[in-house]
């Protein structure tokens, strides 16, 4: 079981790397190896992960090492939570746990996502949604997507063949794939898979919910990342070594921007995108080394 | 003894806007909060709800156009139904609709705005930025209009003065302005050109200086020629060239179009002092189905712009030709020549005009100043009773009555120093008129349609007799503050009518005090939300701290000889920041923030101490 989850996890690593969540990807591979120690496609995606651009510093809201809590006062909520989502305002799950105000009452919003339960009892998740993808690539070599159910490799109409209605399936195979991947703290993936579930299903309050607490969650990280939203972003690097980065014409567009004299939040008003887009393209100019924070 | 109060020159462009003031005797211009002298005229509402002023609101006209006010100079104080306003609107990208006394609204933000709460937001960034070079608040400012605004757009722009917060000392013409601040009042007596080349409007005014006094006896130009133009030429250039190259028209990207607009008006303004700009935009867009994005990369030369734009040039001259043959005035009697505006740094239209006028023209070093440096000099010249220069108030043109034929009848010439009254004997122009009907006209065509219509107003009653028998005496009165009487009585028996004309920008004073209330409401909002804003970033990094000094003190042994309470203490304040945080309260947050510095002081105390 370890094993073939390992397997499945090494896949979805995979497909995170090709979308670009590099960081994402870690994650599933280092999991991948705590479950599997002995797998060798995990050790070496693991390395070549590793080689690659640095995760960039910690928030100095991450959980600080645990230790016992003075008497008289308040204990963490629940031991085996996941890390606190580092919300604006937020100064860490330690905080949180020790010194903050008591959330017992307020259990809305640390309560974990609830992986909807797969026909053989055991949690599913995003792993095995694409497991399935990887196995009807190979039956059914020539797909051609026609509609958002194409998109993993499951032709409209024949998910019926998972037990499941069409749309209901492929909705709650991105609710469990996007629940999964928020317990792995991939909020970046989290998001674009509850986009794609937007856009199936536009009314699905779960849905909705979901989006809204991962898209806080990532925007207050890539927030925190940024730091101070009024400082003034500058380009380190010469016109001649930015024409060979690899960016897309939005980061185009947001470098374009930065000369000296715009802050981080001038920024968010003028990109004429979202504010999660354009923190995003601003956390990638930043790891990249292409712009310094200010 | 008290400082006095600074006072402030304000021009008010289509497309840029200045603000000056004079410092030790000198006129400057006060560079705004990121450091240029030009402030764009242009607002916006950002699409996540900030309102915009300025180069910032510029930035994103192109990727945000329906949120995106520009040109509001070219809609205030005119009518919803003028030709003007119609053929705006066809270029506008913004919404404007009809206000209920035939005025206009601009749609901005899911609110309807009148034009001069827009040009006031302008103001109001132009006062906060002189009140941060003063480090003191700023009230009083003499703004400029061009030559040809009739009574409704200079009231409507004193209107935006007073939304803003300013109390408008004068409104005074912008070649006039201009020749102040190259000091032709003391130094020249006669007439001068002025050719305002800006970024959006062409003015030509004749103006003829005598002993101090400015009056402008010729005034035209096009209002739609300026620098936008010379940027179309340089963007469609490369817009081709690109097409050429990969097949994509980016013109159909607004980012990649916003990106070409920058780019483009750089290029231009770099082509006046050397001879080649690189225009190097990467990533300007991603080919349609995938791939990497594509750079565009070019060098564009002066030549090439004159090239570009040759057609644009001569209409200068075109319309400089046309202005002075209207006034009847030769290029040879003029004294001076004066060029105004950012657009007269262009190498090509310097050369255009020393052609035309055959002498060098006067031009600074930085002709877009000169216009706010001359208000600023008026302003000063306002409060200091011994300074020479006092420029008089006039009518900026002539008020008559429609006379039979269609025709106008001036009683008060323009540039008329006011208070004035004028009276003239009309007479029937029908056999056996009961009624005469006086419509009250501002402007200076012969055709009365073609002039602006302040008011009308009927004299029944008269004596049947034929035409030419009965006679009116038509009384034109205009006080200080420029409102105008008008009456007509029949001389036999004295049976009068009378209308009062105040300039009107198309708001009621009630519009007005309300737009008032609210901007104060506003600016107070965004100084508490800023306030807010601050303290809370200081409230996180000091939270922060206090985290991070708990978490090493838990570390040591001992808890690093804290004193026992110290931790809990800090505990619980950074609960209390937490709750705080919360609310909008600035005061708690503040006091949250001096008990979270108090447990930092306390938390590293001993490691202080310790020299750790």
């Amino acid at each position: 079981m370890s094993t073939q989850r390992a397997n499945q996890l090494i896949e979805a690593g995979l497909w995170l790397r090709l979308s670009g969540d590099s960081q994402g990807a870690q994650r599933l591979f280092e999991r991948a190896l705590e479950l599997d120690p002995s797998n060798t496609r995990a050790r070496e995606y693991l390395a070549a992960a590793a080689g690659s651009p640095s995760r960039g510093t910690s928030s100095p809201f991450e959980r600080p090492p645990e230790s016992e809590p003075l008497p008289g006062h308040l204990k963490p909520t629940a031991a085996g939570l996941p890390m606190a989502p580092v919300l604006e305002g937020d100064w860490g799950a330690w905080a949180d746990g020790q010194g903050g105000p008591h959330e017992s009452g307020n259990t809305a919003a640390s309560t974990p996502v609830v992986l909807p339960v797969a026909s053989d009892g055991a949690p599913a998740d995003v792993m095995e949604l694409l497991a399935r993808d990887v196995d009807l690539d190979f039956e059914e070599p020539v797909v051609t997507p026609s509609g958002d159910t194409d998109e993993y490799g499951v032709p409209e109409g024949t998910t019926q063949e998972f037990g499941l209605p069409a749309a209901e399936s492929e909705l709650d195979l991105l609710l469990r794939g996007a629940a999964d991947l928020l317990e792995l703290d991939d909020h970046s993936g989290a998001v674009d898979l509850l986009f794609k579930a937007k856009e199936l299903a536009p009314t699905d309050s779960r849905v909705e919910a979901l989006r809204v607490r991962s898209e806080q969650m990532l925007m207050s990280r890539l927030e925190n990342k940024l730091g101070d939203l009024g400082r003034v972003p500058e380009v380190r690097l010469q016109p001649d070594d930015i024409i060979w980065l690899n960016l897309d014409h939005r980061a185009g567009f947001v470098l374009a921007q930065i000369d000296g004299t715009v802050s981080y939040e001038d920024l968010f008003s003028l990109s004429g995108m979202t504010r999660l887009d354009t923190a995003r393209i601003l956390a990638q100019l930043i790891d990249e080394g292409v712009i310094a924070p200010g | 003894m008290a400082e006095p109060e600074p006072l402030i020159g304000i021009d008010l462009g289509t497309t840029n806007s200045i603000v000056a003031t004079v410092q030790d005797g000198q006129p400057v211009v006060i560079k705004n909060r990121t450091g240029q002298g030009l402030t764009p005229s242009v607002i916006a509402m950002a699409k996540n709800g900030k309102r915009l002023v300025g180069g910032i609101a510029k930035r994103q006209a192109i990727t945000n156009p329906q949120e995106t006010v520009y040109a509001a100079k070219r809609l205030i104080g005119r009518k919803f139904s003028s030709h003007e306003v119609q053929d705006a609107l066809r270029s506008l990208p913004y919404e404007v609709i009809a206000g209920q006394h035939d005025d206009l609204r601009i749609r901005m933000g899911g609110k309807d705005l009148s034009v001069p709460e827009i040009s006031a937001m302008i103001l109001q960034e132009l006062k906060t930025d002189a009140e941060a070079h003063f480090g003191r608040p700023v009230s009083k400012a003499v703004i400029t209009v061009p030559a040809y605004f009739n009574d409704a757009q200079r009231q409507a722009t004193k209107d935006a003065g007073r939304i803003a917060g300013l109390d408008v000392l004068r409104i005074i013409n912008e070649p006039t302005a201009a020749a102040l601040a190259y000091g032709f009042g003391r130094t020249v007596n006669g007439r001068v050109a002025v050719l305002d080349l800006g970024g959006g409007t062409f003015d030509v005014s004749v103006l003829e200086i005598s002993q101090g006094v400015f009056d402008v006896v010729g005034t035209g130009g096009d209002t739609y020629l300026g620098g936008e133009d010379w940027d179309n030429r340089i963007i469609e250039w490369l817009v081709f060239g690109f097409a050429k190259e990969h097949g994509i028209d980016l013109r159909k990207d607004r980012m990649a179009l916003q990106r070409l607009k920058d780019a483009a008006e750089k290029a231009k303004v770099e082509l006046s002092s050397v001879k080649e700009a690189a225009l190097n935009l990467p990533f300007i867009c991603t080919p349609p189905g995938g791939g990497a994005a594509l750079h565009l990369q070019s060098t564009l030369s002066r030549d090439k712009l004159d090239d570009l734009t040759s057609d644009l040039a001569e209409r200068v001259v075109g319309i400089t030709t046309e202005v002075l043959g209207e006034a009847g005035v030769r290029a040879s009697e003029l004294k001076e020549v004066i060029l105004v505006g950012g657009m007269s740094r262009m190498p090509k239209i310097v050369e255009a005009v020393r052609g035309y006028f055959r002498r060098e023209p006067c031009k600074g070093v930085h002709p877009d100043e000169v216009v706010a440096l001359g208000a600023a000099i008026q302003a000063y010249a306002l409060v200091q009773p011994e300074h020479e220069l006092l420029l008089l108030d006039v009518t900026p043109q002539s008020l008559g009555v429609a006379i039979a034929g269609g025709s106008v009848r001036r009683l008060i010439p323009k540039n008329t120093t006011v208070p004035t009254s004028a009276t003239e004997v009309f007479a029937t122009s029908k056999d056996f008129q009961r009624v005469v009907k006086i419509m009250v006209l501002q402007g200076e065509h012969d055709l009365a349609h073609q002039n602006e219509l302040l008011g009308e107003f009927v004299l029944t009653g008269l004596r049947e007799a034929p035409r030419g028998q009965v006679e009116i005496d038509v009384t034109f009165d205009i006080n200080a503050e420029g409102i105008v009487s008008v009456h007509a009585k029949d001389r036999e028996t004295g049976l009068r009518q009378s209308i009062t004309v105040t300039a009107s920008s198309g708001l009621t004073e009630e519009e007005l005090q309300r737009i008032m209330d609210e901007q104060r409401e506003y600016l107070l909002a965004a100084r508490a939300s800023d306030e807010l804003k601050t303290r809370r970033v200081e409230l996180d990094s000091l939270a922060r701290d206090v985290v991070d000094a708990l978490t090493r003190a838990r570390l040591l042994p001992g808890g690093g000889g804290l004193a026992p309470d110290v931790m809990p203490r800090a505990e619980q304040v950074l609960e209390h920041a937490r709750a705080v945080r919360a609310g909008e309260d600035v005061a708690a947050l503040a006091r949250a923030c001096e008990l979270l510095t108090g447990c930092l002081t306390q938390l590293k105390g001993p490691s202080a101490r310790d020299g750790r």
